[in-house]
């Protein structure tokens, strides 16, 4: 049952809960410490915030894979699909509307609902015609390959362009010196976030936090419950009178909206986006890898396995061929699928728990003694 | 140009992109059909099979031979995946899709590595024979000469008159080829017997003495030959590159999903022919890229008739006939 416990506020009881992995003092206790480490990073460890950047940006992403995949039992292989359709909406909104407003709030809200809407339709096409699981996975990496292959021949900028933006083919969206970081507020308070400055990894880092903790209320909420129980057992929770269709696609266009807030974030921190980064196989594979690597069934897991994953594979291609980097990345996939199927994370999560249990267990009975 | 050419030009058009599907579609649906598995290293078991292909013809090994060397190359690469890695994923079809994946990242990248960006490639054979028609000659077939005859300078034909390759053809007749002994294979051997059984209930068959371990290891190796055989007849028409299966499988997969796993042969064929069509149309309408959106614009329409794929649909029609 998931009410809240006694005496403490509904939204607080909510962050802890059977589907959520770290319940314990052990796991806020380690939360707060690399929370506060996070924020001291960039002055005091020599973390270098135009590399980290983007690993938290990924981390937004890996969260939507895993609550679609992990909770909601639907594999999407073209998850970055929504990541690219975000990514050019709030650069087409970002550069048509920068002159006007000087800020990038509709961008961001465009980039965050576009690939919603898109994610709606599609859904409802896929899920009311029931289609198996396995469709589903195909069906979304071929629309990212289609996305791939139309906006790799929009070079013509007289016939692929939406008001002062440019679609511009391989070379992707242009003028790309025109496609503006994040900034929020109005006249001359605004705040700009360069996405290779410090200041972004501070917004980006306080954002994720926030989704991490909102997403966790969210997956202990009763549609949490209603999420896991349709990927047990689809048939049976409609039995019980839920409508799975659409419990599918809420969690189907809630994934597309994490996605196109990546996207949009990504675009914001390196004013651009090229088709081939943002719909291409690599692209989509690399989302699936972090998730299934890290741990789909908890959010926890699956963001750090992004952050780490990007951070392992960042250092691989700089310190050798990036050819090597991808086989690396395969190859821990393979592994971790045939040695560890729930994922890293997870598998040390479960580890971990069980000793702390063990020795809070042996401190209680100590003091009963 | 007139009415008969433009409907021998569709017609020609048509009958290639259905080879096209038909041969990077088959091994595929193949497996699919039987395992509920979708390979997504199909693309790299293709890659393969034109790797061995080419390597075999700059040796001198004569065409078809070369053909054959790449489905079993294929073949062998597929049972090697099949003991190592995939027979742990039959229970977790997600699972296998993701696990498959990453096979296909590293065996792409391994090949990039190994035998680096491109490989010297292969001419198309009979490319010197034209089949021409339309204009003023009707029909006809020519060989070089007359073919230079009758072109200008530049190579431009006649008004009026359309070339087709002789290869093109060659294939659809390979593909109608591969179907028809895939069907024999299975409904009139022992092997054929055997992995029907398995298919229809593997814990029963187990019961009856059929190794359905093995057969699940056969047959993932027949589909792999069978995707090395696309990619060396494949390699013949493209530029061979560490991704270049990446271009079939797109369609391929597409083409599997509508088709479904009820039936793969009455599933491929029906699916072959509707998407071949739909393509073809649209890219003769408007271009080869809206031809591909018409494809999938299709398989969702397909899909959203028909949840279960064409062949589900073709089963259930004929068990509410019996």
């Amino acid at each position: 049952m998931n009410h809240p416990k006694a005496g403490i506020l509904g939204f607080v009881g909510l962050l802890n809960g059977p589907q959520t992995m770290g319940r314990s003092r052990l796991f806020w206790g380690s939360f707060a410490v690399v929370v506060v480490l996070a924020y001291l990073a960039p002055t005091y460890l020599g973390i270098k915030p135009y590399k980290v950047n983007e690993f938290l940006v990924s981390g937004f992403l890996a969260a939507s894979l895993s609550i679609l995949w992990g909770y909601g039992g639907i594999l999407s292989l073209g998850q970055a699909a929504f990541f690219g359709i975000g990514g050019y909406t709030f650069g087409v909104i970002g550069i048509n509307l920068w002159d006007l407003t000087g800020n990038t709030h509709l961008a961001l809200l465009g980039g965050i609902l576009v690939p919603t809407i898109f994610a709606a339709i599609v859904g409802a096409i896929m899920f009311f015609a029931r289609l198996k699981g396995v469709y589903i996975a195909i069906l979304m990496l071929v629309l990212s390959l289609l996305f791939e292959t139309f906006m790799l021949q929009t070079a013509d900028p007289d016939v692929y362009s939406i008001g002062k933006a440019m679609l511009g083919g391989s070379n992707g969206l242009r003028p790309a010196s025109d496609i503006p970081s994040a900034a929020f507020g109005w006249g001359d308070s605004v705040a700009e976030f360069n996405g290779r400055r410090v200041g972004f990894y501070y917004f980006v880092l306080t954002l994720l936090i926030a989704v991490y903790l909102g997403l966790r209320c969210l997956l202990n909420s009763s549609f949490g419950y209603l999420l896991v129980a349709i990927r047990e057992d689809p048939d049976r929770t409609a039995t019980f009178g839920y409508d799975v269709c659409l419990i599918q696609l809420a969690v189907f266009c809630i994934a597309a909206a994490l996605a196109g807030l990546a996207g949009s974030l990504d675009t914001a921190r390196i004013n651009r986006v090229d088709p081939e980064l943002v719909f291409g196989v690599s692209a989509n594979i690399m989302v699936v890898i972090w998730v299934a690597v890290g741990g789909r069934k908890d959010l926890t897991a699956a963001i750090l396995g992004a952050i780490t994953l990007e951070w392992m594979f960042l250092w691989l291609t700089t310190s050798g061929n990036p050819e090597y980097a991808q086989i690396v990345m395969g190859g821990i996939l393979i592994l971790v699928m045939l040695i560890a199927p729930e994922g890293i994370f997870i598998f040390l999560g479960n580890r971990l728990g069980r000793l702390y249990a063990r020795s809070t267990a042996l401190v209680s009975r100590r003091e009963d003694t | 140009m007139n009415l008969g050419t433009e409907l021998f030009g569709f017609a020609f058009q048509y009958i290639d992109s259905v080879a096209f599907l038909i041969l990077s579609a088959i091994g595929l649906s193949i497996i699919f059909g039987m395992m509920g598995v979708i390979n997504m290293a199909h693309g790299e078991l293709m890659m393969i099979g034109a790797y061995v292909t080419a390597y075999s013809i700059h040796n001198g090994v004569p065409v078809p031979i070369a053909i054959l060397f790449a489905g079993v190359g294929a073949g062998i690469a597929g049972i090697i995946m099949e003991r190592l890695i995939i027979r742990h994923f039959y229970k977790q079809l997600l699972s296998s899709l993701v696990v498959t994946w990453g096979i296909s990242m590293v065996i792409s990248q391994l090949f990039l590595v190994l035998f680096g960006p491109t490989m010297e490639s292969l001419r198309t054979p009979f490319s010197s024979i034209k089949i021409l028609i339309g204009g003023d000659i009707g029909f006809a077939i020519l060989g070089p000469k007359s073919f230079a005859a009758l072109a200008d300078a530049s190579g431009r034909l006649p008004s009026g008159v359309e070339s087709f390759g002789v290869y093109r053809i060659i294939m659809f007749v390979i593909a109608v080829l591969l179907i028809a002994a895939i069907w024999a294979l299975m409904r009139y051997t022992e092997f054929g017997g055997r992995a029907r059984a398995t298919m229809d209930n593997p814990k029963m068959a187990n019961a009856l003495g059929i190794n359905t371990s093995h057969i699940y290891a056969y047959t993932f190796g027949l589909g792999s030959a069978l995707a090395g055989i696309a990619g060396g007849m494949f390699a013949l028409t493209a530029s061979i590159t560490p991704f270049f299966g990446a271009a079939y499988t797109a369609k391929a997969f597409i083409t599997v999903v509508v088709g479904g796993s009820a039936n793969f042969i009455s599933g491929l064929v029906g699916s072959v022919l509707t998407l071949g069509g739909v393509q073809t149309l649209f890219t003769n309408i408007f271009s080869v890229y809206i031809g591909f959106v018409g494809m999938i614009a299709a398989a969702f329409l397909i899909l959203l008739l028909m949840p279960t794929g064409i062949s589900g649909f073709i089963e259930r029609i004929k068990a509410r006939t019996k």
